[in-house]
């Protein structure tokens, strides 16, 4: 039976396969915002920690990142700095690509099996956080702690 | 049915008739019921021997009987909205030297660690709403783990439905965590009622909507075979059936309709869909047949088996709606009970030939939870034993357990009398026979005089003769939902 993983499959799945970065725009570096996103709660400090950086609620919705990043997962947290960034609002997706595939993999009812998380630590209650949920907003130098779920 | 053989025993019409005039309050009073939905303590219940209170164990009779229930149904002054939305407490009774020994632990899955941190139902479930705010990352965190149990390799494993099985100790039964039986099935669900061949081969499904999983496992627990099939219809699976060849996928007419919290309220009663059953080849998952009978809900089944024409029996519990599990017992757990106005379940036997009409037989005989000789799982065979469920006026459940023999219909049964609710019985096989029904019949009831849960052994193919022996506790669980006997 199905009371949580029918609502959840595949909603989660689809949007967090990251897509590449398509439009990273150059900022001038007078305007640019620095963005750190640390991810906390590893279990395994083993694979990549994927993580997507989409602006306005297009991107997010449609998984079209204006900056990404593939880090090696070696201690308890990570940490990836994108500098260069246009000031404004944004959402982060990540997930942890434990076993190094370069997917984030999922049971056959399209439950993820590798951890995954969202920027303010947006919650998953029967499908994926929104843009409204997982915005926030950039300026000068901005921090985002996002624990693993 | 106590009442008149009371009436007859007192010797008077005016005996019976001050009977039946007893209102119903009065027995609500000295009959407490209430103790079978009375949250367990937090720390489980030590190694605990029972009293002998009747005859003595038989010869041959050691293992352990686990049961899974829930047993949490109060926060402050809140109650659980929906029993099956209690987190499951595992319990053992273990026979040896004559004694019988209860213990029993919470399983503790996320679900218990978050509601007893916050001291409230939060988690939305079956029936339960939860905290809307409440975030809900995975199936597993939802899992109440309290519907039965399975013994399989070193573990013993507490069984939900729409989530993983939570792996526990068999002789402590502390919690070891959610069973992934490969790392590609992380979180995948798996049914509460897995099935076994008498080679030890488990068979069991995982339901996500119109998709069903199958699992095929050894006796050690390991994973051989997993595959998907796909119904069609998102319908709620609780149980299925086996024969030898194949896998019986009973597809009812109680559908998921819509994305709300709880699950119950996101189904609907469709009765035009008619109860389908899909016929799947337990050596290739993609040769399928379908057949249909009248529409039904059910939960359980008792078994199937093909006879030599290639003709599917299988004996069945069937309810006609689901008003019974949209409503989940909320009076009850919050102390009230009056007589249910819905009709119980009731025994049918299901034929369903190779082409041609599927027939579903009802019986009349309002029963619940059969079970089976686990000798003859899949195989031809004749005996059934279940609980009754016809209701009653002064408490919920019922004090009756039955046999039935398809064969010659000759009923056998044993009422304990009008203080006692009976929980599921389980056949546990004489060690060194192969006759089907040579064994015993082993099950708990509640003694609502005595406010103490009692575990009965009979002769499973004379319980008319009453218990050959029962135990009873010092103090009353609360009332569970399935058991399994593991041998010592």
């Amino acid at each position: 039976m199905t009371y949580v993983s029918q609502t959840l499959s595949a909603l989660i799945a689809a949007p967090l396969l990251l897509a590449a970065v398509t439009s990273a725009q150059p900022v001038h570096a007078d305007d640019a915002a620095k963005l750190s996103v640390t991810v906390q709660n590893v279990e395994k400090p083993q694979g990549k920690m994927m993580i997507a950086v989409f602006k306005d609620e297009a991107g997010y919705d449609g998984s079209q990142p204006v900056a990404a990043s593939a880090a090696p997962v070696s201690a308890e947290t990570v940490t990836a700095v994108f500098s260069d960034l246009e000031p404004g609002e944004y959402g982060i997706k990540i997930y942890h690509d434990v076993n190094d595939d370069g997917e984030m993999n999922t049971n056959p009812f399209g439950m993820p099996t590798e951890p995954f998380g969202f920027s303010n630590d947006a919650p998953v209650r029967f499908g994926p956080p929104g843009w409204n949920a997982a915005k926030f907003t950039l300026e000068g130098e901005t921090v985002q702690t996002i624990t693993l779920q | 049915m106590s009442f008149s053989r009371r009436g007859f025993l007192a010797g008077s019409s005016a005996a019976m008739a001050a009977l039946a005039t007893r209102p119903a309050w009065a027995d609500q009073n000295s009959l407490y019921w209430q103790a079978g939905w009375e949250t367990a303590p937090a720390e489980g219940f030590a190694p605990t021997e029972m009293t002998l209170v009747r005859g003595k164990l038989p010869e041959g009779l050691n293992g352990a009987l686990y049961r899974n229930g829930p047993a949490q149904f109060r926060y402050g002054d809140k109650t659980l909205p929906h029993w099956f939305d209690g987190d499951g407490m595992v319990h053992s009774i273990r026979f040896a030297n004559g004694k019988a020994v209860h213990t029993g632990r919470f399983v503790q899955t996320e679900k218990r660690r978050i509601e007893q941190a916050q001291k409230a139902f939060v988690v939305p479930g079956f029936g339960t709403e939860g905290d809307p705010n409440f975030a809900v990352s995975n199936p597993d965190a939802a899992n109440a783990a309290n519907t039965s149990v399975l013994r399989v390799g070193d573990d013993l494993l507490a069984l939900w439905e729409a989530g993983s099985a939570f792996a526990m100790d068999p002789v402590s039964l502390e919690t070891r965590g959610p069973k992934t039986w490969r790392e590609d099935l992380k979180g995948m669900p798996f049914l509460a009622h897995p099935k076994v061949e008498p080679n030890g081969t488990i068979w069991n499904l995982g339901i996500g909507g119109s998709r069903v999983g199958i699992y095929k496992i050894s006796p050690a627990g390991a994973l051989q075979e997993f595959g998907l099939v796909d119904t069609g219809l998102a319908s709620y699976i609780h149980d299925f059936a086996m024969t030898e060849r194949s896998l019986i996928i009973l597809v009812q007419p109680w559908v998921y309709k819509r994305n709300i919290p709880p699950f119950t309220a996101s189904m609907a009663w469709e009765p035009e869909h008619g109860l389908k059953v899909l016929i799947v080849d337990k050596n290739d998952f993609s040769k399928t047949r379908w057949a249909e009978m009248p529409p039904r809900f059910f939960f359980h089944t008792g078994d199937a088996w093909e006879d030599e024409s290639g003709t599917i029996h299988m004996d069945i519990a069937t309810y006609e709606n689901a008003d019974f599990v949209e409503h989940g017992e909320a009076d009850i757990i919050s102390g009230k009970y009056q007589k249910p106005k819905t009709a119980p379940a009731q025994m049918a036997m299901a034929v369903i030939p190779k082409t041609g009409e599927a027939k579903l037989i009802d019986t009349g005989l309002p029963a619940e939870f059969p079970r089976i000789d686990p000798r003859y799982q899949g195989q031809v065979r004749n005996q059934v034993w279940m609980i009754d469920t016809s209701q009653r006026d002064h408490a919920p459940g019922s004090s009756i357990i039955r046999r039935l023999n398809w064969d010659s219909v000759t009923p056998d049964a044993h009422d304990f009398g009008r203080e006692h609710m009976v929980e599921e019985h389980l056949f546990v096989p004489r060690p060194g026979s192969d006759n089907e029904g040579d064994g015993w019949l082993v099950g708990t009831t509640l003694n609502m005089r005595e406010r103490a849960t009692e575990v009965h052994v009979f002769d499973a193919m004379r319980i008319n003769h009453g218990p050959l022996a029962s135990f009873r506790a010092p103090y009353a669980w609360p009332l569970g939902f399935h058991g399994t006997w593991a041998s010592a």
